[in-house]
């Protein structure tokens, strides 16, 4: 992370991607519908603890409230299709996107005065003050009924596609797995530009040495608020992503256990690199399906798992992977 | 509606009855599914019956939650011991821990449709889980029997027109109601109640149905206090002494499971039950040894007014007497309401596939097995069972109780000598009565229908 990229190494993150991308793109015509759907969660949680990140790995700040941006946008749509009878999931997006970032701001403004255990705490505090709103506002949120947001009644791209009709849950499945493969890559890129770009720089900078980086004259309060809402903005597209696919909202996304798992994804793919938390998201996706699925014991398998992986992989898979391949190369 | 009726009156028309001693010497007759089906129609495949069973099996919610998948595999042991359904295909089951909480289950129901391939969805215990996971299985074309999660809320808004998914026990309005009756018949001078409920659907639709009925029952009746623990918590002191501390007549509770087990040897502590009198509408829904000898005795500790293993006692109910010596054979303890529940969505699957294959030949088609659930009438431990046509509820006629000590058991019981039933008709909306929202905006078809049908007795 955050070493010059050169001629060559740009041309090669090219070529992965691309690769990675067309990958994903074929990989429905070969696996069951049910993985489709798996690998759908998949990229929405990778879109969330990518947004974690900037704040975690770049701007060296431990948010454990980040369920609050990711349930923000989720009942965002929930109330926009509920209350407005919205069908586009693009005036989702924009509608939901405005909700987290005012939220972000917010929270933000509060949060970002504070470093370290104190940051954290206020975090979670607030993520906690959502939680409560929707748990407790039962006539307004359906408290733990949540509120149902069907595929069928939504639409893709300004109405070209909708749900209605036989084999309607099938189609979805497909063509909602572009949908968010699409926003992905283009939440990935966004993403890199912003943490390669001087202010992406200056968030590091301050991660690294916050009184060296207010003598180079980085407004460190204001950059962690910016920071804090761009953050906010990926883990709550995340959410508004999350809704249809799930098929209704809960307090469960906006409670804090919710947050640890997006800290979780993060560290289990290793929050020091940059791909690290997509990996991150996408195996504990699985991780958890299959761990629910095989076992009764599933909290003790997933515990288990975490003590692991900071004991035996403190830079998670991503880093792991890393650093054996440089090891590899140096002995050739 | 603005005649005069008296309480007694009108609970007698309800037809409010208590259970009398048990007779004895009564001939055994052999309960239905010991009933042999005569040879199927038609070539039957014999690849595995694929089923996905979901409940608690973590958590304090597992003491309730966890009898729904003995009674199930109890009931699939029976089956593939005589060859399978239709005796050629037998049933494999897949289990998911519903305390995985409701997004994990949607995603879980997900992968035993598509990944697992199963047949059938049966259990689920929550009322905050069925909302989300009906219309879900209705999406996959899953045929589905949940075992409880009874809120109304699934059949009157999230699957209003149901076509795959079915449940049967009881209908959740009914349980609030039931306590009202009970409480109304036992302890008709109480004027003030003080409530500590679930916060979550179950909670709600309990005190919303049980303060609807009481006040219709008791002239005068008022609200004291509320209080609203969070699902799971094994904390009650500020509920319990904030209860107190209103002097009610009544403490009404929903609480049940493990929070229940918590909340009444907490209440032991600081007197409650001396304090007022306890009425629950599923205190004795747990597995029956989760209550001990020190719980108090005498006080209404409902069972989700669908079935107490002790009644009706004897050979009275054959169907009752067999069901619990099986299920005490298989499990060495006694089975609750979900036991019977899993128990019997299985007899009355396996009952609906031989009926529609004498119709149709070969393994029924999905279309067939359904039509011959609608309307169904079965004979369970509880009682007759009535799968409603119209929203795909199974009802039957509602039960509650006393609780008391007895020597025969290690754990206290409800009183099989003093069972509360009520015909269910009476206390629960008749199909095509308007849903909320078409009509009216009350929490349920059932409060509307109390609001505008029952008499306010003086």
């Amino acid at each position: 992370m955050g070493s010059p990229a050169t001629g060559a190494s740009t041309w090669r993150l090219l070529v992965v991607t691309v690769i990675i991308l067309t990958a994903l793109a074929v990989l429905p015509r070969f696996v069951e519908i049910y993985q489709t759907q798996l690998l759908t969660y998949g990229l929405v949680f990778a879109i969330a603890a990518l947004g974690f990140n900037l704040l975690l790995g770049y701007t060296g700040l431990l948010s454990f409230g980040h369920s609050a941006y990711f349930g923000a946008g989720a009942y965002a749509v929930a109330f926009i299709v509920r209350d407005l009878g919205v069908q586009s999931m693009e005036l989702c997006i924009l509608g939901g996107l405005a909700a987290t970032i005012l939220i972000a701001a917010l929270f933000g403004f509060v949060c970002v005065r504070h470093t370290r255990i104190f940051f954290g705490i206020l975090t979670l505090a607030l993520s906690q003050v959502l939680w409560s709103l929707a748990f407790k506002f039962f006539w307004v949120t359906g408290g733990t009924d949540g509120i149902r947001v069907a595929s069928a009644k939504l639409t893709l791209y300004g109405g070209l596609i909708n749900f209605a009709g036989p084999g309607a849950f099938q189609r979805f499945v497909y063509a909602y797995y572009y949908y968010v493969l699409a926003l992905f890559a283009v939440s990935t890129v966004i993403m890199w530009v912003i943490v390669h770009s001087p202010f992406g720089k200056a968030l590091q900078a301050i991660r690294d040495n916050e009184v060296r980086a207010r003598f180079v004259g980085i407004s460190v309060q204001r950059y962690r608020w910016i920071a804090f809402m761009i953050s906010g903005a990926f883990t709550g597209l995340a959410g508004i992503l999350w809704v249809p696919l799930n098929g209704l909202t809960t307090p469960d996304i906006l409670y804090w256990p919710f947050s640890g798992e997006i800290v979780f994804m993060s560290v289990l793919g290793g929050f020091r690199t940059f791909t690290g938390p997509i990996v991150g998201a996408v195996v504990f996706n699985y991780l958890k399906t299959y761990a629910v699925a095989s076992t009764e014991y599933w909290q003790l398998l997933l515990g288990l798992v975490l003590v692991i992986l900071v004991m035996a992989l403190p830079t998670g898979i991503v880093g792991t992977v890393a650093r054996m391949t440089s090891k590899l190369r140096g002995r050739i | 509606m603005d005649q005069k009726v008296d309480r007694r009156s009108f609970l007698n028309q309800l037809g409010v009855t208590v259970g009398a001693a048990a007779a004895s010497a009564v001939p055994v007759i052999g309960p239905a599914e010991a009933q042999t089906a005569s040879a199927p129609k038609g070539k039957i495949p014999d690849t595995p019956l694929k089923m996905g069973h979901m409940t608690f099996l973590t958590g304090p919610a597992a003491v309730l939650g966890e009898p729904s998948l003995k009674g199930h595999i109890l009931a699939a042991e029976e089956i593939n011991a005589k060859g399978g359904i239709l005796g050629k295909r037998k049933i494999e089951t897949i289990t998911a821990d519903e305390a995985a909480g409701t997004d994990a289950n949607v995603k879980e129901l997900r992968r035993m449709k598509l990944s697992e391939k199963i047949d059938m969805f049966t259990g689920v215990i929550s009322s905050g889980n069925t909302p989300a996971l009906g219309p879900v299985a209705e999406e996959l074309g899953l045929l589905t029997i949940f075992v409880d999660g009874c809120t109304d809320f699934l059949w009157d808004k999230a699957v209003p027109n149901p076509k795959f998914t079915f449940r049967i026990t009881n209908i959740q309005s009914a349980d609030g109601v039931t306590c009202a009756v009970a409480a109304a018949q036992t302890w008709p001078t109480a004027k003030k109640i003080a409530h500590i409920h679930p916060d979550y659907s179950y909670g709600r639709n309990a005190f919303d149905h049980f303060t609807l009925a009481y006040k219709k029952l008791v002239p005068g009746a008022e609200v004291v206090s509320e209080g609203w623990p969070k699902l799971g918590t094994t904390d009650f002191t500020a509920h319990i002494t904030k209860a107190m501390s209103a002097n009610p007549d009544i403490i009404m509770s929903s609480v049940w499971g493990g929070d229940y087990v918590a909340m009444y040897k907490q209440a032991l502590r600081y007197g409650m039950f001396n304090k007022a009198k306890f009425a629950s509408t599923i205190a004795f829904g747990v597995a029956p040894h989760a209550i001990g000898k020190d719980h108090p005795e005498g006080v209404i500790a409902g069972v989700h007014s669908n079935y107490y293993f002790t009644y009706p006692a004897g050979n009275r109910w054959p169907a009752n007497k067999t069901f619990v010596e099986k299920y005490h054979k298989r499990w060495n303890e006694y089975p609750n309401f979900q036991s019977d529940g899993a128990y019997h969505t299985l007899h009355m699957y396996r009952t609906a596939v031989e009926k529609a294959n004498k119709l149709t030949g070969g393994w029924p088609d999905e279309e067939a097995i359904i039509s011959q659930l609608e309307g169904m009438y079965f004979e369970t431990a509880a009682g007759y069972l009535y799968i409603r046509p119209d929203n795909h509820q199974g009802y039957k006629d509602a039960v509650t109780g006393f609780s008391k000590n007895v020597d025969a058991y290690p754990f206290q019981i409800l009183d099989p000598n003093r069972m509360i039933t009520i015909p269910i008709r009476n206390i629960t909306a008749p199909p095509g009565w308007p849903k909320p929202g078409s009509g009216h905006n009350d929490p349920t078809s059932t409060f509307n229908w109390i609001k505008e049908t029952w008499p306010q007795v003086a």
